[in-house]
């Protein structure tokens, strides 16, 4: 047993990315892992901003150009086994921001997030629900446990 | 290259002058973990104290305003709501207003209050929001997750209003959306919620107000005078920590029927920013009161309208964080030279003064305490020097 399947038989850490989306996702799984009412927390899940201590990537937005170089590299740096979850509409498929538009397209988008990493579990919504975060996390999960 | 050893400079005579203390500068962001959004400041520091602040946004551009143009109005009116997740029913409306004002419209009374009840419920969830960040900034956890407890009884009454937690869409041109309507069980419960919410916060506010510890840690950080704050042009809770006592809502229309105070605090410091955030729930819980008592019956919609051309045409009002700006000309139906100014906007020098002059550790204190919302500040502006 490696030294980090020991520990994550205790403790999945949850790293949050946030891409440019509109702060409404990742105040909501803030709240979900934070908030005494959802509380994340009792089921041994924890919200880190460690890379290096992370064992699932929540990325939210629809990856502006700035975002991302950014988001690559922290995918690289949050060591394997790692699962990525990719939470509401605009980390699904770009949201309003790449499929609607008037008379220009936004050339800001370089989303949706499976453009850029490999997506594991969806959450969709707008914005996501608590409760959805919890089961989307619930279900990267075992991926993470029965990796090798 | 010989009077420099390991970075220390030096005299001829290999003594260290005063000027032995070196500008470095810390840079934090895009990503990082102290702040959420991505952001980049640049600290420059000198023995621990900041002698210079630098804020670059950009990073979370997605050209709202460029997609905007040329989509029909009430479609852009719903986008707009997308560019804040925290303040998404101030935008909405506020874009609503500017069509409105081009058209026209008559707004039945009954929608306007509706409209109030909604942005004060939303001044209370983005207040305790930006309690619980300045608590976790602080490094007071419990603080934080006892002040998202309190905002869970506000998410609910926004989900039951508006149907879903974040972006409830309730105003469209003419009036607000039918599910939106306040029936006797939702005035109830808002009536509830609101007792709820008042009896937490005062007992919040008693604690947090008595803990010496958290006081000695706010009180003199991050201090914008007013003389500052009026030159850097800051708005809304910021411009009124420092004292100066102006607040749109008594020059809208839609406020006209409601008693309310204007929050003022003297220092503008972390403190004054805290507590009056603080001071200013129970006036909107005050609001609230007022206009669920006294919600007028009739129609909640004006659909007697048609659409016609307009030029350029502002809209001001006042959101929990300033004054949020939106303008657009109506071509066929169609939004043309759209324009949003967000508070965030004004507030991004303050945010920059406000983090000079005290010890590295604060600058995120001091920063935070201008109540920053990057997602609203990266729109597509143009900085002209005067």
């Amino acid at each position: 047993m490696s030294l980090k399947s020991y520990s994550r038989a205790r403790a999945i850490h949850v790293m949050l990315v946030y891409t440019g989306g509109c702060n409404g996702c990742d105040i909501e799984i803030v709240n979900c892992i934070f908030s005494p009412k959802y509380d994340a927390e009792q089921y041994k899940v924890f919200l880190t901003w460690n890379p290096r201590e992370a064992d699932v990537l929540v990325v939210t937005g629809p990856v502006t150009k700035h975002n991302e170089k950014p988001l690559k590299e922290i995918y690289d740096a949050i060591p394997e086994p790692k699962a990525v979850v990719a939470a509401g509409a605009c980390a699904l498929m770009g949201g309003v921001y790449k499929n609607i538009h008037g008379d220009i397209p936004s050339e800001e988008i370089m989303g949706p997030v499976e453009n850029i990493i490999p997506v594991d579990a969806k959450i969709p919504g707008c914005a996501v629900r608590p409760e959805d975060i919890l089961s989307g996390v619930v279900s990267a999960l075992p991926l993470l446990l029965n990796a090798k | 290259m010989n009077n420099t050893i390991e970075g220390v400079f030096m005299n001829e005579d290999n003594k260290i002058t005063d000027k032995n203390v070196i500008e470095t500068e810390v840079t934090m962001g895009t990503v990082h973990s102290a702040a959420i959004e991505p952001y980049r400041v640049r600290l420059f520091v000198e023995d621990e104290m900041v002698k210079d602040a630098e804020i670059t946004v950009g990073i979370n551009h997605r050209g709202i305003e460029r997609i905007m143009e040329g989509l029909p109005v009430e479609k852009a009116n719903s986008l707009t709501e997308k560019i804040c997740g925290i303040c998404s029913n101030s935008h909405i409306w506020n874009s609503v207003l500017v069509a409105e004002k081009a058209i026209g419209i008559e707004v039945p009374e009954r929608a306007q209050y509706i409209r109030v009840i909604m942005e004060e419920l939303e001044r209370l969830h983005s207040h305790l929001l930006y309690l619980a960040h300045g608590s976790e900034v602080l490094g007071h956890e419990t603080f934080a997750m006892r002040l998202f407890y309190i905002r869970e009884t506000v998410m609910e009454l926004l989900r039951m209003i508006g149907g879903n937690r974040v972006q409830y869409g309730v105003s469209i041109i003419g009036g607000i959306r039918p599910r939106c309507e306040l029936d006797e069980m939702r005035v109830q419960k808002i009536m509830e919620g609101m007792d709820i919410i008042e009896e937490k916060v005062l007992e919040f506010a008693d604690r947090f107000v008595s803990d010496p510890m958290i006081m000695s840690r706010i009180t003199g950080v991050g201090v914008l005078s007013q003389k500052q704050a009026i030159k850097l042009a800051a708005t809304g809770p910021t411009l009124r920590s420092t004292g100066v006592e102006i607040d749109l809502r008594t020059e809208m229309e839609a406020y006209e029927p409601f008693e309310f105070n204007v929050i003022t605090q003297d220092d503008g410091d972390v403190k004054s920013n805290l507590l009056m955030r603080v001071l200013e729930i129970p006036e909107a819980i005050n609001i609230i009161r007022q206009a669920v008592k006294n919600l007028p019956g009739g129609k909640i919609t004006n659909r007697s309208w048609d659409m016609q051309d307009a030029p350029i045409t502002k809209s001001y009002i006042e959101v929990p964080r300033g004054k949020l700006y939106h303008s657009y000309a109506l071509e066929d139906g169609r939004v043309r030279n759209s324009i949003v100014r967000t508070p965030s906007i004004t507030n991004i020098g303050a945010m920059q003064y406000a983090a000079v002059g005290h010890h590295i550790t604060d600058a995120q204190l001091a920063i935070v305490q201008c109540d920053p919302c990057f997602t609203c500040t990266d729109r597509a502006i143009q900085i002209i020097k005067i």
